[in-house]
Order: structure tokens, then C-alpha cells, then sequence
């Protein structure tokens, strides 16, 4: 395992591998596994996540219990169907997949967490965004999503993934700059190009919080997969362009620590703080819970 | 850096069902650590819940999915959103506690999982860190105290006195691992053992062990 960005980038340099390759390495080692069976496992969750983006934008979509969320990967399908979009098809797709994966969370269906379940459309958003435009092969699949990996571990085990901990920053900014990262390097870029793409990405996101309606994993969180998506894509497309963030990643990494700590813990996923406490986000919770909430 | 996080798939990853990977699926893994430490037939679960799972438990379904854990359920099977109902039918006495206050184990995701019958108790404090990994911060079994460092994997087991240090020997003749060692004395020449572990132990180690022990338990 490495211990932070610049050290796995220097690893990838001297040895003239990708960022995945190192991180199926490492992961052999760590799991005691052959090489088939954590390329297999990882496929396994690559499957997974497809059956969630397909689930949630076919047909009507999925409903949460709730009825707070739902509905609207279908919408936006049908939108992007229809030609009418002003995007353009890579950020359609991205917000469809992101959308759809988050309401089959919502509704209590099978995702895969990348990193938390929370922040579970992020990354599908990404790579089947870009699947559609360059058709991926399903190997580079698997690899895209060792990289966001790699540079998952780095951040969970630096900073935190954990929205009770440091707000959505946490969840939706890491997989976003996860997803930025290993979008560039399926795209050609260097691991060096990579790492810039994760530092832009989680910068734009510090101090989001993590604020739910009544506490559910809904309202603001379906959409707000839709941001970190489209911010991983902008920030891809800003590193393979030769942009750099300035601020290295491993201290975007320690500024994104400092300020999760530094964060009321209304705004770490209590319920406590801003939207969920809106007029509107009460009447919500309410409606759920009944009165005797406090 | 603090190393909790060892697996790739503890970041892409679990495959579980929503909605939330702290307060779901993290919930059914303390509860799986509490269902393998008591390995009996349960009639009693309490449920005691800290700061943000006391806050927000309810709405993302943190109930099922803890009581799913112990039930031995894993975090992807479809029948997590019913466990408490099915806890009820097998006659379960389930009961949930939001506590005000901070943690006793110092982490907002904090739950306390107490599994009772007439025979045994068995008590397990743990917090969901994010992302569906978990550290198990206090363990106790019938009344014998353990505090691990937090991150799985943790071995506890029942062990002849004396047989200590041949395990830990075992325990620590793999590569690069890093083994810590508590241990409690109960009666007749048995000694209830913890060690936390830097990564799970290969089967023939695991094997050997147990050839030295009355119990042992992987978490």
C-alpha cells in the first residue's frame, strides 16, 4: 500500500506501470489472492454497478419507500432521448447514470458503495458517461475502476470518506476526484495528469456538507452525485488539456482533513443543519417520522 | 496515514443494499461481529445508539441492517430491509436505544450491540468509520473486558494457560504482520485471548491455531 498520491506516482514513474497495475499489486499482496480472483471481484462489482444504472433509469425508474426521491433517472432519460438536451450527450449520460444508480440506493436496491453508498452514482456517472462516447472495453472497465481505487485508499486512509465524519466533501468531492483521476488515465493521460485531475476535482468540492432531509440519503444526495459526475469530467478533460491544480494533491487531501474537522456536526450527516432544516425539509421529515421526532 | 482502510473493495465496495454504506452496511457488519462472538441461539438484542446513528438511525434503516448483521446476514442479500421482522418471528426480543451525549468509543457512527440468552452475554461496541468498514473499539464476553485497537481483522480465542505465546508465535511468523495481544484469565486453566491483526491469516495458520484452542473466532 502506498502512503500518499505523490508516492504512488513516483511508483507508477519508476516502474513504468499504470496506477492500476500497482493497485492490483498491492491488493494481491494485501488479500493473499491470485491475480484472476481480484480482477474477478472487481468485475463482480463492475457488474453490479451496471445493473443499478440500468435498473434505475428503465421504464418509471425505481421509488424510494419514502416517496422523497425517484423517478427522475427515467426522466432525464427520456429527455436525453428525446435530443432536446442542452448539455450534450456525455453530460446526459453522466447525469442519468449518476441519478439512476443513487434513487436504486434510495430505494433499498443492490449498489456497489464507490466509496459510500451515499456517493454511489459519482462514479458510475463517469465511467459509463465515457463508456457510451469511446466505447471502453470491459477490461478497461475494471481498470478505471482500480485506479479510482487507488486513489480511493489514499484518501480514506489520509482524510476520511465518512459524511458523520467530514461532510459530503468526504463522499461526493472524494469519488469525484477518484473518478476524475481514473477517467484520465483511461483516456491516455499520464499518472501525473491523473493526480492533477484528483487535486482539481476534490479542491472544487471542500466544504461541501452533508445535510439530509430527515437524516434519508435522498434529498440532497441523489443529485448532488449529478455535481461531483460532471466536476470529475470537467476536471478529467482540464488535466488531459495540461491544466494543473497548483496545490498538490496529498495537501488538498490534508486541507479537505483539516476542514471536515473543523465542521459543525450539524452539517455531518445529522439532519441538524441546513437543507434538512429548511421549512420545507422539516415538513418532510415530519411527514415521515411523525411529530415525536426531536 | 492511519492504514484502516487495507482493501480495495473496502473503497469500491461492499456490494450491498441501500441506502446508506456507514449507517447500512457498516451497521450489518458490527452486527455480523457480535452474531459470530455469540455463535448461540439469541433471545435478547439491545441496540444502543450515539450521535449520529442515534440522530438519523431510522431513516437509514440502521435498524434492519444491525439486526440483519446479527442475524448473520451479509451486507447484499435482499432480505436486510426485513430483519427485524424475521428477528421477531424467531422470537427475538429486539429493542433499539437512542442515546443524548457523546460516544463511549469516541466516534459519531456508534452502536452498541448487547446479545443475550439465559446462558450468555456477549457485548460489542463498534463504529462505522465510512465507506462500510468498521472498528470494533470494546468487546465483552460474559463480563471479560477487551479494547481493540479498532480495524479488523481481530481473532479472539479460548485458549489453555500457557498456550499463549505459541500462538501469538504462529500468529506472527507471516510476513509483515503486526500482532497485538490482550488477555484475560477465567477459570479453569482457560484464557480468553485477543489479537488484532495488520491482515487476515492465511488457512493453515488459522488452522493451527485452533488445533491450540477450545474456541476461535475470526472477525
Amino acid at each position: 500500500m502506498y502512503r500518499n498520491v505523490s508516492s504512488l506516482i513516483k511508483a507508477c514513474d519508476e516502474l513504468n506501470l499504470p496506477i492500476w497495475e500497482l493497485m492490483i499489486r498491492s491488493e494481491m499482496k494485501y488479500a493473499r489472492a491470485t491475480r484472476q480472483e481480484v480482477w474477478d471481484k472487481m468485475k463482480n462489482q463492475l457488474q453490479v454497478m451496471e445493473n443499478a444504472a440500468h435498473r434505475g433509469a428503465d421504464g418509471n425508474g425505481v421509488h424510494s419507500p419514502t416517496g422523497l426521491t425517484g423517478g427522475e433517472a427515467a426522466k432525464m432519460r427520456k429527455y436525453r432521448e428525446s435530443g432536446k438536451g442542452l448539455s450534450g450527450e456525455l453530460i446526459l449520460s453522466a447525469i442519468q447514470n449518476s441519478l439512476a444508480t443513487n434513487e436504486v440506493n434510495a430505494a433499498m436496491g443492490l449498489i456497489c458503495a464507490t466509496p459510500t453508498a451515499g456517493s454511489s452514482g459519482t462514479i458510475p456517472g463517469v465511467l459509463f458517461s465515457i463508456d457510451q462516447k469511446l466505447h471502453l472495453t470491459e477490461d478497461q472497465k475494471i481498470q478505471f475502476l482500480f485506479t479510482a481505487g487507488a486513489f480511493g485508499l489514499l484518501t480514506a486512509n489520509n482524510a476520511m470518506i465518512a459524511g458523520a465524519v467530514g461532510g459530503c466533501q468526504a463522499e461526493v468531492g472524494s469519488a469525484s476526484a477518484m473518478a476524475a483521476a481514473a477517467a484520465v488515465e483511461i483516456c491516455g493521460g499520464t499518472p501525473n495528469q491523473a493526480a492533477e485531475a484528483f487535486a482539481m476535482a476534490l479542491s472544487n468540492l471542500l466544504g461541501l456538507v452533508c445535510d439530509p432531509v430527515a437524516g434519508l440519503v435522498e434529498i440532497p444526495c441523489v443529485k448532488r452525485n449529478v455535481v461531483g459526475s460532471v466536476n470529475a469530467l470537467a476536471c478529467a478533460d482540464m488535466a488531459l488539456a495540461g491544466l494543473t491544480n497548483k496545490i498538490p494533491a496529498d495537501e488538498v487531501i490534508g486541507a479537505m482533513k483539516r476542514i471536515g474537522e473543523n465542521m459543525p456536526v450539524q452539517l455531518r450527516e445529522t439532519g441538524l443543519g441546513g437543507l434538512a432544516t429548511t421549512k420545507t425539509g422539516l415538513k418532510m421529515k415530519i411527514r415521515i417520522f411523525g411529530e415525536d421526532m426531536d | 496515514m492511519s492504514g484502516n482502510y487495507k482493501s480495495v473493495f473496502d473503497i469500491i465496495g461492499p456490494v450491498m443494499v441501500g441506502p446508506s454504506s456507514s449507517h447500512t452496511a457498516g451497521a450489518v457488519a458490527i452486527g455480523q461481529v457480535a452474531h459470530k462472538l455469540f455463535s448461540q441461539k439469541i433471545t435478547q438484542v439491545t441496540i444502543d445508539y450515539y450521535e449520529s446513528f442515534a440522530k438519523t438511525h431510522r431513516g437509514h434503516g440502521t435498524d434492519f441492517a444491525i439486526i440483519a448483521g446479527v442475524l448473520g446476514m451479509q451486507t447484499d442479500d435482499l432480505r436486510v430491509p426485513d430483519a427485524v421482522r424475521i428477528a421477531k418471528m424467531k422470537g427475538i426480543k429486539v429493542k433499539f436505544i437512542e442515546h443524548e451525549g457523546k460516544s463511549p468509543i469516541n466516534h459519531p457512527n456508534t452502536s452498541i450491540v448487547t446479545l443475550a440468552n439465559k446462558d450468555k452475554e456477549v457485548k460489542v461496541a463498534g463504529c462505522s468509520i465510512g465507506g462500510g468498514t468498521i472498528e470494533i473499539r470494546k468487546i465483552q464476553i460474559d463480563g471479560h473486558e477487551f479494547f481493540p485497537t479498532g480495524p479488523l481483522p481481530i481473532i479472539i480465542c479460548l485458549a489453555k494457560d500457557g498456550k499463549q505465546n505459541s500462538i501469538l508465535e504462529s500468529l506472527a511468523c507471516g510476513d509483515d504482520f503486526i500482532v497485538k495481544k490482550a488477555e484475560r484469565s477465567i477459570s479453569s486453566g482457560c484464557c480468553l485471548l485477543e489479537f488484532d491483526l495488520d491482515k487476515k491469516p492465511d488457512e493453515q495458520i488459522l488452522e493451527h491455531i485452533a488445533s491450540m484452542s477450545k474456541e476461535l473466532i475470526c472477525l
